[in-house]
C-alpha cells in the first residue's frame, strides 16, 4: 500500500494505492489519474541553471518544456556540468534539443546577452 | 629585535600601542585572531562609566574617572563617536533610595564631579518611559556611550601612523626569556624577540601568562553577559543610561542607547567554564526581558535585530591586574579588564607606559602625531557638502547598505584603510554595512563582490570573518 | 527633475503599475535599485506563476519578461541601479535619488507609488539562541547566491521554515548537489502549497518536523550543529526532544515584512498586522498622493495577485493625477471578525465609490468550510462559501458596490460551517 497526497487542486487528498494500482481516498477522478502517473511513470518540470560567459548574468536558467521522467533529474543535471552558454540566449530558445531522448527540449527561461558592450 | 610586544590587539592593547607611540621606541602588536578587536571590546555596553559603582580606592575606580576624562580628548584626536547620554541609577522604595546615597557617596570618594539626584516627577519628566515605580534616580551626568571597536580602531590605525607594527592571525604558542630578551613564539613556528613583553590578552590572559610564569598571579573566571540590539528606530524611547541599583552578581541589566541610534538591553552576568562559548540562551534572554520592566515601561521589543554575547575576563584578584611578573622581569600583565575596562583603556594605558617610560627611560617620539583623520560618513553631511563629495568620487552615489545609508567609498576606504580588512564581519565593523534592519540580507552580496574587486581575488575566497569561512562554499555547474 | 508619477522598485508590483498608469499627459519614472528590472522574479527560477494571469504556468523570470515586454514597448521612463534616499511631502513629494551614474539628486512629484517589496526577517529577530557562527542566512539570500551568481552556501543544510521559499530551496540546494538534512516548521501545518511539500520535500525524502523549532547553534566560526525541540501550544520547547544535526548551513524561511522603512518620515496610519500602510480601496495611504501596492503592502504568496493589486493602484494614481482624486473624509474601517486575520484595503471611501472593490485577507486558521458573510447596518449584503482555507493562502472577495444599502461601515465576518 502507498500513500500519496494528491497535488492536482489545492483539496490534497491523502491517498492510498495498492499494488493493483486501486486508488482510494481520492474525492474526483483526477485523483485517481494522478495516484496511478505517480506510481508509474512519474514526471516532474525540471527548472535549474547553465553556466554562461556573461559577467552580469552568470547563470542562465532554464527549464524543461514540457514535465520529464522523475528518474532522470539527476541525469539531466548531470549533462548540465560543465556545459557553458558562451552565445546569446533569448528566453523561449531551445538550449538542448530532446533532452536525453525524452523529446522534450530544454529552453531558456530568461534571455542573456554574452557581451553587453557590441 | 622589538622593545616591545604587545600581545592582544583589544581595547586595551590598542591604547597602550597609541600611548607607546608617544616614544622612541621598536613595537609590535601580536593579535591572534583575523582583525583587531575581536572579544570583549566587540561585546559590551560601550558605556563610559562615570566611576560610581567601583569599589573605593581600587585601580577600577581610579582609572575609570581618569579614562572617563581623557575620552574627551580622544574624541577630538581621534575623530571617534561619543554620545553624551548621561546615566539614572534608579530606585524604587526607601530601601533603595538608601542604596542610592550610598552610591552617591561613593561616586564622590571616587572623583566623580557632576551628580545629582532627580526626584520621580522630574525624573519622569526627562524620561517619560521610565518604569513608574521609580521614586528616585541619581544622575550621572558624566556618562557617555561609545562605538568600542572604532576606538580600538582609532587607537590602532593612529599607532600604526606612529611607527607601531601590527601582526594579525599570529597567535603566541610560547615564550622563552632568555638573559636579556624575549623569544616569542608565533603559531608554533615563527620566533621573535623582545626586550619586553606586555600581555593585553584579555580572557585568554592567564592562558598566555602561562607559557611564561609558573604561578600567574590569577585566575580568569569567564562571565558570560547576552544582550538585545534594537533598531535605530527605537532611537529616542530612552535617551540616557539607565542602571538598576548594582548587586553582586554587577551592574545588572541596563538599557543603553547607542552611537547609532540602536539601543542595547542587557547584560546578564552567568559564570561560565568555557571562555569562547558565547551562546545566547533562551533564559538569558527572557531574564533581560523580566528585569527590564523594573526600568522602564513600552519597551519595544518589537524591534529587536539581533541578539549576542559577550565574555567579560573577570578575574581572582577582582581589581585590574597591571604589574611587571613577579618571576620575570620585563613582563608585564595587564589583566582581569572587565568592567569599566573599555572606559579606563586609556587611563590603563597611561597608567603603565608611564612606569615603562621610568623603568626604560624612555625617549619622547617628537614626530608623535595624535591626530586620526575624522572618516566620512556620507550621508552625516548636508546636501551640498555630499554633492561636492560625489563630482569627486562617483562611488559615494552608490547607496549599498540601504537600511544605515553606507556608500560604496566608505566599504572601499575599510578595505583599503591602514586597517583595512577583506571579510564581510571586518567591513560591517569598520563601515557599519550590515548593522541595520535587514543585518545584511540585502547588502551582503554586494560587499562581498566589492571585497572581491578590491583585493583581486574570486568572489569565493571571501570569508565571513575568519580565514576558513568562505561564503561561498561551492560553485555550481561546473564538472567535478 | 520633476515628474507626475515616481514608482519606487521596478518588480513585479512596479511594472503592473506602471503599465496601467501610463497615459499621454503623464510623466511616469520608475526607479529600480539592482541593475535590471524584475525584482525578486528574477531569482524565482521554478515554475507556478502566472496561473491566475496568463492561464499558463511560468517561471519567475518567464513572468517578469511578460511584463517587461509590454512595459519597454510603452518607452516608460525607468532609472536602474538607482536608490531613493528620502522622501519629503510639502504640496508635491521630493524625493532624493542616488546612483553611481547620475550621482545625487532631487526628484519632485505629484504623486508616489511604491512598490518596493519586502526583506526576509533574520535569525536576530527570532532570537534563535546559541552561537553565531557564519552558515546562518535567510533563504532569500542564499537563493540569490545560487540562482544569479551560480554558488551554494553549503553542503549540509538544515531549513528552519516550511513556507514555500523554504521548501523551493530545498529543493534547489538538492539538486545542486547539497544534502538537505530536514525542514523544521515551528506551526503544526505546513504553511507552503502541498504540491511544493510532495515535490520538494518528499522526492527527495526530506524529513518535515512539524511544531518543532530550532533551540540552539553550535560553531564558532562556522556552522557545525544544530539542535531542534519539539514545540507545545504556546511554542515553548518540550524537554527531552532534542534532535541534534550536523550542518554547516541553516536557511532561515520564517517570514518577510514589507520594506517600507524609507517612508517612516511621512508618519502614514499603519496597520500592526500587515506592518505596512493602511489604505483605501484605491491603494493610496493616509498621505494624499502616495500609494502602496505589492509585497511592500502586505506580503502576497501569489505574484499573479500583486499584478492585479498593482494594475488598479496605478489606476489609482492616473486618477489621482489627472483628476485631482483626492481622499475624502468620509472613510470607513471595514470591521472584522477573530477568524480574520487581516483585510487589504483596510478603508473604504465612502464618497469615491465607483468601481467593486476588491478585498484581499487572511484568514487566522485553517478552515475546512467556511461562510463569508458582508454586513451592513444589521443587514447581510453578500455570500460567499469557501472550502480548504488556511492562514497562507491570501483570500479575495469582490464586493460589488451596487450591494451596498447605505454608506455606513461595514463587516466582513468568516464562520466555519461544517462540511
Amino acid at each position: 500500500m502507498k500513500k500519496l497526497i494528491c497535488i492536482a487542486c489545492p483539496v490534497g487528498c491523502h491517498l492510498l494505492v495498492d499494488d493493483q494500482l486501486h486508488v482510494e481516498g481520492n474525492k474526483c477522478i483526477r485523483g485517481e489519474k494522478y495516484a496511478i502517473e505517480e506510481l508509474t511513470h512519474p514526471t516532474r518540470i525540471l527548472t535549474t541553471t547553465i553556466k554562461t560567459t556573461s559577467v552580469t548574468t552568470p547563470r542562465l536558467s532554464v527549464k524543461t518544456k514540457d514535465p520529464i521522467p522523475k528518474e532522470l533529474i539527476f541525469d539531466v543535471l548531470h549533462l548540465l556540468e560543465g556545459l557553458i552558454i558562451d552565445k546569446d540566449v533569448k528566453i523561449g530558445d531551445v538550449v538542448i534539443h530532446d533532452i536525453l531522448n525524452t523529446g522534450i527540449d530544454l529552453v531558456a527561461t530568461k534571455s542573456v546577452t554574452i557581451n553587453p558592450f557590441h | 629585535m622589538y622593545d616591545y610586544v604587545i600581545i592582544g590587539a583589544g581595547i586595551v592593547g590598542t591604547n597602550i600601542a597609541r600611548e607607546l607611540s608617544r616614544y622612541k621606541a621598536n613595537i609590535l602588536v601580536l593579535e591572534k585572531e583575523n582583525d583587531a578587536a575581536n572579544h570583549q571590546t566587540v561585546a559590551n555596553s560601550a558605556i563610559i562609566h562615570s566611576g560610581h559603582d567601583p569599589k573605593e580606592n581600587t585601580l577600577k575606580a581610579k582609572l575609570c574617572v581618569e579614562g572617563n576624562i581623557l575620552y574627551e580628548t580622544m574624541e577630538k584626536e581621534l575623530n571617534i563617536p561619543i554620545l553624551r547620554t548621561g546615566a539614572f541609577v534608579v530606585a524604587h522604595d526607601r530601601n533603595e533610595e538608601d542604596m542610592l546615597d550610598q552610591l552617591y557617596q561613593r561616586a564622590l570618594n571616587n572623583g566623580v564631579k557632576e551628580i545629582l539626584f532627580h526626584d520621580q516627577s522630574q525624573a519622569q519628566q526627562i524620561e517619560p518611559n521610565l518604569a513608574d515605580d521609580i521614586t528616585k534616580v541619581l544622575s550621572l551626568p558624566s556618562t557617555k556611550v561609545t562605538y568600542p571597536w572604532e576606538v580600538a580602531f582609532a587607537c590602532l590605525e593612529n599607532a600604526i601612523h606612529n611607527g607601531v607594527t601590527f601582526k594579525k592571525n599570529s597567535r603566541v604558542t610560547n615564550i622563552v626569556k632568555t638573559e636579556d630578551f624575549f623569544n616569542v613564539e608565533i603559531n608554533d613556528a615563527e620566533i621573535i624577540q623582545t626586550k619586553s613583553i606586555i600581555s593585553a590578552a584579555g580572557i585568554f590572559s592567564d592562558q598566555v601568562a602561562y607559557l611564561l610564569e609558573e604561578n600567574v598571579p590569577y585566575q580568569i573566571f569567564p562571565r558570560k553577559g547576552e544582550y538585545f540590539v534594537l533598531d535605530r528606530k527605537a532611537k529616542g524611547f530612552i535617551n540616557h543610561v539607565i542602571y538598576p541599583l548594582p548587586t553582586k552578581k554587577g551592574k545588572g541589566v541596563l538599557i543603553i542607547p547607542q552611537v547609532h541610534g540602536n539601543i542595547l538591553l542587557g547584560p546578564t552576568s552567568q559564570l561560565q567554564d568555557e571562555k569562547d562559548l558565547l551562546s545566547n540562551t533562551r533564559d538569558g534572554l527572557n531574564q533581560i526581558k523580566n528585569d527590564l520592566h523594573t526600568l522602564a515601561k513600552n519597551i519595544p521589543f518589537n524591534l529587536i535585530i539581533r541578539t549576542f554575547a559577550g565574555i567579560r575576563a573577570s578575574s581572582s584578584y577582582e581589581d585590574f591586574y597591571i604589574q611587571e611578573s613577579k618571576e620575570f622581569s620585563n613582563f608585564f600583565h595587564v589583566a582581569g579588564i572587565d568592567s569599566p575596562g573599555l572606559t579606563a583603556a586609556p587611563a590603563i594605558a597611561k597608567y603603565l607606559v608611564n612606569q615603562l617610560v621610568d623603568k626604560h627611560h624612555l625617549k619622547e617620539n617628537i614626530n608623535f602625531d595624535p591626530i586620526r583623520p575624522k572618516k566620512t560618513v556620507f550621508y552625516k553631511l548636508n546636501f551640498e557638502e555630499q554633492l561636492a563629495l560625489i563630482k569627486k568620487d562617483p562611488r559615494y552615489g552608490n547607496l549599498v547598505c540601504k537600511c544605515e545609508k553606507i556608500t560604496e567609498t566608505e566599504i572601499v576606504e575599510a578595505i583599503h584603510g591602514p586597517l583595512g580588512n577583506d571579510t564581510i564581519k571586518g567591513i560591517k565593523k569598520r563601515a557599519r554595512a550590515g548593522s541595520g534592519l535587514c543585518q545584511g540580507g540585502y547588502c551582503e552580496q554586494t560587499v562581498l563582490k566589492i571585497i572581491a574587486r578590491e583585493t583581486n581575488q574570486p568572489i569565493n575566497k571571501i570569508n565571513y570573518y575568519g580565514l576558513n569561512t568562505p561564503i561561498l562554499v561551492q560553485e555550481t555547474k561546473v564538472k567535478p | 527633475m520633476k515628474k507626475d508619477l515616481v514608482i519606487i522598485g521596478g518588480g513585479a508590483a512596479g511594472l503592473a503599475a506602471a503599465l496601467s498608469a501610463n497615459h499621454p499627459n503623464i510623466h511616469i519614472l520608475v526607479i529600480e535599485r539592482e541593475k535590471s528590472l524584475g525584482g525578486i522574479l528574477n531569482q524565482c527560477i521554478h515554475n507556478g506563476f502566472g496561473l491566475h494571469v496568463f492561464k499558463e504556468e511560468l517561471t519567475g523570470p518567464e513572468y517578469a519578461d511578460r511584463y517587461l515586454e509590454a512595459f519597454l514597448k510603452l518607452n516608460i521612463e525607468f532609472l536602474l541601479d538607482t536608490t531613493v534616499v528620502d522622501v519629503k511631502k510639502t504640496d508635491d513629494f521630493e524625493l532624493t535619488v542616488t546612483s553611481y551614474e547620475t550621482g545625487l539628486f532631487k526628484i519632485n512629484s505629484k504623486a508616489v507609488i511604491l512598490s518596493s517589496g519586502c526583506y526576509e526577517r533574520t535569525r536576530g529577530s527570532i532570537a534563535i539562541p546559541g552561537e553565531r557562527p557564519k552558515g546562518i542566512m535567510p533563504a532569500g539570500s542564499a537563493q540569490r547566491y545560487l540562482n544569479i551568481d551560480g554558488y551554494l552556501v553549503g553542503k549540509r543544510i538544515f531549513i528552519l521554515g516550511s513556507g514555500d521559499i523554504g521548501l523551493i530551496m530545498a529543493r534547489r540546494m538538492t539538486l545542486e548537489g547539497a544534502k538537505v538534512l530536514g525542514v523544521a516548521e515551528i506551526m503544526p501545518y505546513s504553511n507552503g502549497l502541498t504540491r511544493n511539500i510532495v515535490q520538494c520535500l518528499n522526492d527527495y525524502d526530506i524529513p518535515l518536523y512539524l511544531s518543532h523549532t530550532v533551540t540552539n547553534v553550535i560553531g564558532k566560526e562556522r556552522l557545525e550543529q544544530i539542535t531542534i525541540q519539539e514545540v507545545d501550544s504556546n511554542f515553548n520547547p518540550i524537554e527531552h526532544t532534542e534532535k541534534i544535526f550536523d550542518v554547516d548551513t541553516l536557511l532561515l524561511s520564517v517570514g518577510l515584512v514589507p520594506d517600507i522603512s524609507l517612508f517612516d518620515s511621512l508618519d502614514f496610519k499603519r496597520d500592526p498586522i500587515t506592518k505596512s500602510a493602511v489604505v483605501n480601496q484605491f491603494y493610496e495611504t493616509s498621505v494624499s498622493g502616495l500609494f502602496i501596492c505589492g509585497n511592500a503592502l502586505h506580503v502576497h504568496d501569489l505574484v499573479d495577485y500583486v499584478s492585479i493589486e498593482s494594475e488598479k493602484a496605478g489606476k489609482s494614481a492616473q486618477n489621482y493625477i489627472l483628476n485631482d482624486r483626492k481622499q475624502s473624509n468620509h472613510l470607513h474601517t471595514i470591521k472584522f471578525n477573530e477568524n480574520i486575520r487581516y483585510i487589504v484595503p483596510q478603508l473604504i471611501d465612502f464618497e469615491h465609490l465607483e468601481a467593486n472593490i476588491d478585498l484581499s485577507f487572511r484568514v487566522s486558521k485553517k478552515m475546512e468550510a467556511a461562510v463569508f458573510k458582508i454586513i451592513q447596518n444589521g443587514t447581510e449584503i453578500m455570500t460567499k462559501r469557501a472550502k480548504n482555507l488556511a492562514p497562507a493562502e491570501m483570500e479575495k472577495m469582490s464586493l460589488k458596490i451596487d450591494k451596498l444599502i447605505d454608506d455606513s461601515p461595514i463587516t466582513l465576518l468568516l464562520e466555519e460551517v461544517s462540511l
